[in-house]
């Protein structure tokens, strides 16, 4: 038992608490400092992590024993790369943000600090209520950014957001009662602690529905068709570097769930509905490349190729295959990578055309700006999943993976990839390249944006160079996380052959 | 030093080449990038020539090496690491690649020295090289997906050179995507011979290939066809050749590297490479052969009716390519792979020859407005001469001998192999005229102003405008510069177009039958588990090839000359008279329409469909809808104490959440 994980979990918060007491200028400062501190706890733990050693850094502490509700905190391969993540991401945001004007720069900072502690909290939690907990703790500091800080038509956009992520948490706050209470055994207590939930089990006919709510909680989340409702206009109303960790971390925290609740306690349930959520992912990954395609504004194009790429995601895991998992987890944490820095170049494009957004007035900007191109390319290049780069072997993976037992749905879903090409070139084009926008002044990339971006794209170069870096460490979890359900998915075909 | 460190040296030199020209692009003066990105490919050669020495040093048997830097990717039954294979048959693409890179380099360092995007250029020419040289030495199929994309990616950078120019940008999409549609197939293909082999890795799956699959088993079949995909993406066969022609839109010796002498043959490479899988799925390896055919002679149809140079050397490329394909699909590995390499050396120095009239026309590409350039720029008339009787298969020439060699084994095939020889003849006198055709057309005639003013010992410099559209342009980043170059006026260009010239006569000597089979003989270590090892045709036979193929050769320029020179007008007289034909083969077979009305507009339609209607009434409408209506009606039981603002109820949220946090912990302990 170690107390390190509470000490990256809280660090963020406490450094916006400290914001209190200091002057209102100096918030920012403290805060990024918390963020930077975070990462480099993180790089530590993944180069100390023990690729075979399973659950590590655990914290397990009673927290509200009437419920069976504890302090449980661990890192394992499915969670790791999250949590790096996570540090990662929030680094170049708050740097953004804090050279940027801010209003209110106390209370934004502030919620900017608690939303990482509480990501970080869902990633670590090892105990469904602290889960849920955390979960719905991500919801407050989001709505404050975006309703607080947001631009254009903010107040629709937050109560959208909120009313879809809220409907989708109680949902699962139900789900997960029931869970608790339905894997009680006679005479037992209740306990909500994953390790003890996956043990205990529950009848196969309570997971199919308790499955289901817990997917439409996450699926909201990712967001996949039909449940993004919330996507167009959030996305519309959301400032840049929050935007950027809401669409590159935030994202991620559903598909998670189901890697680290889902599949591993209701196995029979997700197996149950495998077919239905694969079809759900393809179609959301064609449905989203075709929107991207067709979208004008550059943050909706990004909004809907987030779609299609989760879309990849929720497809890799419910293959219920080895090979998809980790496709899942490796595309899951490039995803993040990638999308980050490409919302904060979003915001530089911005700003260099007079605030226009629209790819009809943009084009040609390369010319002045040809460091901001290069790593635009780049960053494009690895989106769009160019073999070389770690979201290739991500894809690849996924698809294999799919392969392996769905072939049609996997031959679907590669047209995907040819989309996704589309997409993104068209975007890299209609922005960098082809005549000069009216509005358009070419600029070069500054400071602060180079310091925040160089690093992100050198990550990604490196997992494109070394993507076994993250695969030897989440394959021992991974493959168990899905073992369950694969078993459960043979042991169908068997009596069904019978 | 080992075959295998040779070969990561060949690797290292571009790639390092390419990092100290994209990162010192500021610091490095004048044509200093130009010169560094061309040792740089030079040192690639030699140490392709050192590959070479070493593997000769090796006795036949173990003439395959694998080297692996380091685990690429590795998790359950995928299996990947960053891993080269040295054979006779990678050292043989690497030194032809290497080869003529550098001296397309060399050209490049004159020929774009009035650019301002002169480091941007060659460090994408540097990554393009670094690129198909992974593609050649991959070991696997990971690795070689990873190529192929990059050989992709530099192709789509140089083909968007001049971003600025709507034409560039639409034409470097256009590559981009139909090469990402070959990636796709890659990679089902490498997922299929995975699961049946359980191997990623050349050899391995090689070796194999016999004991696992049936002849002709259904899913070898597939993905042999799969196979084929991916080749004619890239290799620009029907029906996937339609970016190549616009792939023009680069600069003159990105058309003549990539799109003439290396990175689109990588189609011929991968078939060749890939076949003992292909012998074993001889069906996949018919449509090869029947589609390279195809490919030949549409090609060489439409490259009698275009008038823009460039264009024509490009549908001259996918038809010379044809001939490749149907070479190594008939287990001609020898003969194709020969065409692969004299093809190289004299369809690069086409292009530099087009290079140079188009520098002395100011940019214009266009035919029709060329004339009498042969006084005025005799070396380039030479040159250009040359390669265009080695492109026409005259005799004794590069290009003679290695066509007919292939030709030789279609007949030698017999049956329906035979007929596809014919129409190869048939596709010769096709190519022997339209290569005439450009001579005849450039270099003779009355001069144009453009050639009298260069007689006059002065270069026009016209207007800046694209040569397409005719819209003019300024001449920034992102535009071709102002200045432009000849050959006869820089001798980096004299020096690389000499050699080539050169190659394209004596490169032919490396395999005349009866006299030298080198190629033949070094390839023969990657070839020799062919089931139609030792079935060449005879000597005899392969003589009686090369003379039909120089009679055709020879009436066909002779055609040339008459329609040309000794009657000029008369193709326009044909063309008055047959409108339809002519407008048929000018609009490249309408193969763009068909495109943009099957794929291009229903994808649009439907993303405007989705947009319009799903997003707006399903989504927002019915979900949205819904949703906020079931959240009114429950607000309304608390409307009395309900504040209006979300906001509130946030802040509610998140102090209940605080004070019950605090609250629990505060009794836990």
């Amino acid at each position: 038992v170690t107390i390190h994980l509470s000490i990256v979990l809280f660090l963020p918060l406490a450094t916006g608490l400290f914001g209190a007491v200091l002057p209102r200028e100096q918030v920012r400062w403290a805060v990024l400092a918390g963020t930077v501190v975070v990462l480099a706890y993180v790089i530590a733990m993944l180069v100390d992590f023990d690729p075979a050693g399973g659950l590590q850094y655990v914290t397990d502490d009673e927290w509200i024993s009437e419920l069976g509700i504890r302090y449980s905190l661990g890192v394992d391969g499915i969670n790791l790369f999250m949590i790096a993540l996570t540090a990662v991401a929030w680094v170049p945001c708050t740097l953004v943000a804090a050279f940027g004007p801010q209003d209110r720069p106390r209370l934004f900072f502030f919620n900017l600090a608690l939303a990482e502690t509480a990501v970080l909290g869902a990633f670590m939690a090892q105990d469904l209520a602290l889960f849920i907990v955390f979960f719905d703790l991500m919801l407050v500091p989001f709505y404050f950014l975006i309703g607080g800080w947001g631009t254009g038509d903010r107040v629709r956009a937050t109560t959208k957001f909120v009313i879809y992520t809220l409907s989708g948490s109680l949902l699962m706050l139900a789900a997960a009662i029931a869970l608790g209470v339905l894997a009680t055994p006679d005479g037992g207590s209740i306990s909500f602690s994953l390790a003890d939930l996956q043990q205990r089990g529950i009848p196969e006919g309570s997971q199919h529905w308790i499955v289901l709510l817990f997917a439409l909680a996450f699926f909201v989340k990712a967001p996949l068709f039909p449940l993004h409702g919330w996507v167009p206009d959030t996305y519309r109303a959301t400032s840049i570097p929050v935007l950027a960790l809401l669409s590159g971390v935030l994202s991620k925290v559903g598909v998670y769930g189901f890697l680290r609740i889902v599949l591993p306690i209701m196995p029979e349930g997700a197996q149950h509905w495998q077919e239905l959520f694969i079809i759900l992912a393809v179609f959301s990954i064609l449905y989203g490349s075709v929107l991207a395609f067709s979208q004008d504004n550059i943050r909706l194009v990004l909004a809907y190729s987030s779609i299609a790429q989760l879309g990849f995601i929720v497809l890799g895991i419910f293959a219920i295959q080895g090979n998809g998992a980790q496709g899942a987890l490796l595309q899951m944490l490039n995803h993040g990578l990638v999308v980050v820095p490409l919302f904060l170049i979003v915001g530089m494009i911005a700003l260099r055309a007079g605030g226009s957004e629209s790819l009809a007035e943009l084009g040609g900007m390369a010319f002045r700006a040809p460091v901001l191109a290069a790593l635009f390319l780049v960053i494009s290049f690895a989106t769009l999943a160019m073999p070389g780069s770690g979201n290739f072997i991500g894809e690849i993976l996924i698809l294999f993976g799919t392969f392996q037992d769905k072939l049609v749905y996997g031959l679907v879903a590669s047209a995907g990839v040819v989309l996704a090409a589309v997409y993104m070139i068209r975007l890299y084009q209609g922005t960098m390249h082809g005549r000069v926008g009216a509005l358009v002044e070419s600029r070069e990339i500054d400071r602060v944006n180079l310091a925040a971006i160089a690093p992100l794209v050198a990550v990604v170069i490196a997992l494109g160079l070394y993507p076994h870096f993250v695969l030897h460490r989440t394959e021992r979890d991974a493959t168990q996380a899905i073992a369950g359900a694969r078993q459960a998915g043979s042991a169908q075909e068997v009596s069904a052959i019978r | 030093v080992s075959a295998t460190s040779y070969g990561w040296l060949i690797l290292c030199f571009p790639l390092a080449g390419t990092l100290i020209v994209a990162l010192g692009w500021r610091v490095l003066p004048g044509r200093l990038p130009g010169w560094i990105a061309t040792s740089a490919i030079f040192l690639a050669f030699l140490s392709s020539i050192g590959a070479l020495v070493d593997l000769l040093d090796h006795s036949e048997e173990d003439r395959q090496l694998v080297d692996t830097a380091w685990t690429y990717a590795s998790t359950g039954n995928f299996k990947a690491g960053l891993s080269i294979l040295v054979d006779p048959l990678s050292v043989f693409m690497c030194l032809v690649v290497s080869g003529v890179s550098f001296l397309i380099h060399l050209y490049s360092v004159a020929y774009m020295g009035g650019d301002r995007g002169y480091a941007r250029y060659f460090s994408y020419l540097n990554f393009f090289v670094f690129s198909m040289l992974l593609l050649v030495l991959a070991g696997n199929f990971v690795i070689l997906i990873i190529g192929w994309a990059f050989v992709g990616a530099a192709s789509y950078l140089l083909i968007s050179y001049w971003y600025r120019r709507q034409t560039a940008v639409a034409a470097g999409i256009k590559a981009f995507v139909i090469n990402v549609i070959g990636d796709v197939g890659l990679v089902v293909a490498a997922f299929l011979i995975l699961d049946k082999t359980g191997s990623l890795d050349l050899l391995p799956v090689f070796a194999q290939a016999g004991d696992t699959f049936a002849r002709n088993d259904g899913t070898l079949v597939a993905a042999c066809l799969l196979l084929l995909v991916r080749a004619f993406a890239k290799s620009a066969q029907l029906p996937l050749h339609t970016w190549l022609p616009d792939a023009m839109e680069g600069p003159t010796p990105v058309s003549a590297l990539i799109h003439a002498a290396t990175m689109v043959t990588a189609g011929v490479y991968l078939i060749a490479r890939m076949h003992p899988l292909f012998e074993q799925a001889p069906a996949a390896a018919d449509v090869g052969a029947i589609i390279g055919c195809a490919t030949l002679l549409f090609a060489g149809t439409v490259a009698l009716a275009v008038t823009d140079l460039k264009r024509v050397i490009a549908y001259s490329t996918i038809s010379q390519i044809g001939y490749m394909v149907m070479g190594v699909s008939i287990a001609a590995y020898g003969a194709g792979l020969f065409h692969l390499m004299t093809h190289a050396f004299f369809k690069a120095l086409l292009f530099m020859g087009a290079g140079s009239v188009i520098g002395a026309m100011a940019g214009v590409q266009d035919m029709d407005r060329m004339g009498g350039f042969r006084r005025a720029m005799p070396f380039t008339f030479v040159t250009f001469t040359i390669g265009a009787l080695a492109l026409a298969g005259f005799p004794l020439t590069a290009g003679f001998f290695s066509k007919d060699e292939i030709l030789a084994f279609e007949l030698n095939r017999g049956g329906g192999y035979a007929v596809l020889g014919i129409l190869g003849y048939v596709g010769a006198f096709l190519t022997a005229f339209y290569a005439f055709r450009m001579v005849f057309r450039v270099f003779y005639g009355d001069p144009v102003p453009e050639a009298v003013e260069l007689e006059g010992g002065h270069i026009a410099h016209g207007e800046p405008m694209n040569p397409m559209t005719g819209e003019a342009e300024d001449t920034e980043v992102g535009f071709p510069g102002p200045e432009h170059h000849v050959a006869e006026r820089a001798w980096p260009m004299k020096s690389a177009m000499g050699s080539l010239a050169l190659l394209s006569i004596a490169g032919g000597y490396l395999a005349v039958p009866g006299i030298s089979d080198v190629i033949e003989k070094f390839l023969e270590p990657t070839f020799k588990d062919s089931r139609f090892h030792g079935t060449a045709p005879t000597d005899g036979a392969e003589v009686l090839g090369l003379v039909a193929g120089a009679v055709v050769a020879i009436l066909a320029i002779g055609l040339a000359w008459w329609v040309y020179v000794r009657e000029p007008g008369t193709a326009t007289r044909i063309r008055e008279r047959f409108p339809r034909v002519h407008g048929f083969l000018v609009n490249k077979w309408y193969f763009d329409e068909l495109y943009e009305a099957m794929f291009v507009r229903p994808v649009a339609t439907f993303g405007g469909f989705g947009r319009r209607v799903i997003e707006t009434d399903f989504v927002q409408g019915t979900i949205v809808g819904g949703a906020t209506g079931i959240v009114r009606v429950g607000t309304s039981f608390a409307r009395a104490i309900q504040t209006g603002y979300l906001r509130a109820y946030a802040l509610l949220l998140l102090v209940g959440v605080a004070g019950l946090t605090l609250y629990f912990l505060i009794n836990s302990s």
